[in-house]
């Protein structure tokens, strides 16, 4: 339980550090939501999931070498796991973002507007 | 200094409900960090204890600040009082980064007066004398400040003295470095350690006798100095030699094991009970005598020193320092290891690197025994017995190489104590590096916000 919590406060720390950005990023996808929110399909979703699986799969072959490492330095499992996880966390992340565009960008017929 | 002393009636505790004072807006997802959720901060809504006493706390680096903010969640009408005058607060776990070059020195610097908790008065001075036995501090500008409840979390005194012709403002200078002084010495540091890489040479690495914070540092200092001299290709033209004033160059048998394999691989010569004595800056030669008082000088292209530590006058020449047992010479508390509580002054209590305990003279310390401190204290206020047992938890991030480290953890017997099973902690590990890096530094603000 302790570890969870602190977990969680790493997480805000680090949030706490960049809040200019996500608030910038949380309002962009607000606005996004708002404008796409007759169309949010789950065709839309598939393709922001597409999207993230995309920038989880970057990640994950990039975030050793984005964090002064290397894969050759991955020494067990644990390594991995870890690796993995981020990348899928920020792949999710991103799949969310995208969702609301994709949306808006969804041919017509493809996302018919919801009425 | 018994209870009875005190100018303050302990007062039963009273169940009330406690002022949330933080309501968290925060980003998150995983470690993915983007989406945005509300959610309360605190872990345990506990009732806090109306109390009218006032609690002094010597110090305001993690230690100092993290009970400040914990005893401020805990106490109700308490006064608490800083005494520090440190302006700028270091993140000290970041110097080695510095100093090796991985992160920018922006990185460790912080404003001191940022991370004051409010409600707090802050006394600009330093601590300059401890008279417990009539409840009082004196600070370098002449104030007498009463107290209820002391916590002492002065952090540790840099002996430089006791190596001769050592100049801490030479540093940068001659091959002369050492991570541990300030912010400004890691980053000359690096510089000295990058000059050096380009053409390699005799490299002395050196270890004292004393108790030392962070005392894995100078085992980072020289697994990186390795490092970056293959990077740069200079290996076979470099030699590192290691004189540590002990026996070891851990204390703890398994970890220290470990090292000495590892750096038989990488060729680095370590040489034991050779304390250094003296150093001629200019002349790039310093001087380790052996306990059998044999002197020997070496000459060096590249030198890594760390000085002997012990605790700050204020605190060695007061009766709060163990007057006897292996703590004495250097003047640490006297503490009990257990409670933390001064053993013979109650009202006292400890935190951080100016204990005297067998070990634990790092930020992981601070973290899991600033709750405990802050809740003994509490409980005597409260008139109850400190209940819980520190296990002398310590954490060391030991760095490898560029890119992997060692995530160690151990108590006072010198255990082994992952904090998760599934860690393996003599395992090379792009995680473990990843922690020291990227996550540590989060998680001392979080402990020093008193939040975990």
């Amino acid at each position: 339980m302790y570890e969870i919590w602190l977990v969680l406060n790493i997480v805000y720390e680090i949030a706490l550090s960049i809040w200019p950005a996500l608030l910038l990023i949380a309002l962009v996808w607000v606005a996004l939501l708002v404008a796409a929110r007759q169309r949010l399909s789950a065709r839309a979703f598939k393709q922001a999931c597409v999207f993230g699986s995309l920038v989880a799969f970057m990640l994950a072959i990039s975030l050793p070498a984005l964090t002064q490492s290397s894969f050759a330095n991955m020494g067990y499992w644990v390594d991995w796991a870890n690796l993995l996880g981020v990348a899928a966390g920020l792949g999710a992340a991103a799949a969310l973002l995208m969702w609301p565009l994709a949306a808006l960008v969804c041919p017509g017929n493809a996302c018919p507007v919801r009425r | 200094m018994p209870d009875t002393d005190l100018n303050h009636t302990p007062q039963p505790p009273q169940p009330q409900q406690r002022n949330t004072r933080r309501a968290w807006l925060g980003g998150m997802a995983g470690a993915g960090v983007v989406a945005t959720a509300g959610w309360q901060a605190l872990p345990a809504q506990a009732a806090r204890l109306p109390s009218k006493a006032h609690i002094v706390i010597a110090g305001s680096g993690l230690a100092g600040l993290a009970i400040a903010h914990r005893l401020g969640d805990m106490l109700d009408g308490a006064k608490i009082t800083i005494i520090d005058a440190k302006e700028v607060h270091n993140y000290q776990p970041g110097f080695t980064l510095v100093a090796t070059g991985i992160w920018p020195v922006t990185k460790v610097i912080d404003s001191n007066a940022a991370l004051q908790p409010a409600g707090v008065q802050w006394i600009k001075e330093m601590v300059a004398e401890f008279d417990p036995a009539a409840n009082t501090v004196v600070t370098s500008g002449g104030q007498r400040i009463r107290y209820d409840y002391l916590v002492v979390a002065t952090g540790t005194h840099q002996d430089w003295a006791q190596i001769e012709g050592m100049d801490v403002k030479a540093i940068g200078q001659n091959g002369l470095t050492s991570v541990y002084p300030s912010s400004e010495a890691a980053t000359a540091t690096w510089a000295t350690m990058d000059a050096f890489r380009q053409k390699g040479g005799e490299a002395v690495m050196t270890l004292p006798a004393t108790p030392l914070k962070c005392a894995g540092a100078p085992l980072k200092m020289t697994f990186m100095l390795r490092d970056r001299l293959a990077q740069s290709g200079m290996l076979d033209k470099s030699k590192i030699n290691f004189y540590s004033a002990l026996g070891n160059v851990f204390g703890v048998p398994k970890i220290n094991d470990a090292v000495l394999e590892r750096w038989k691989t990488l060729g680095v010569d370590v040489h034991f009970t050779q304390k250094i004595t003296a150093i001629d800056i200019g002349a790039r030669r310093a001087t380790f005598a052996s306990p059998e008082g044999e002197k020997t000088e070496v000459p060096y292209d590249f030198i890594h020193v760390v000085p002997p530590m012990r605790a700050p006058d204020a605190v060695k020449n007061s009766d709060l320092a163990w007057k006897e047992g292996p703590m004495a010479a250097g003047g640490w508390l006297e503490v009990s290891k257990d409670t933390l509580q001064h053993r013979r002054y109650k009202n006292v209590f400890g935190l951080g690197d100016i204990n005297g305990t067998p070990r634990g003279k790092t930020a992981a310390t601070v973290k899991k025994s600033a709750p405990l401190v802050a809740q003994h204290l509490v409980d005597v206020i409260a008139g109850r017995e400190p209940g819980q047992k520190f296990d002398g938890y310590t954490s060391c991030p030991m760095i490898l190489r560029e890119g992997s480290a060692w995530l160690i953890e151990f108590d006072y017997e010198g255990k082994l104590i992952p904090s998760l099973p599934m860690i393996e902690p003599l395992q090379d590990s792009y995680f473990a590096w990843l922690m020291k890096i990227r996550m540590l530094k989060p998680a001392y603000m979080a402990v020093l916000k008193g939040r975990v």
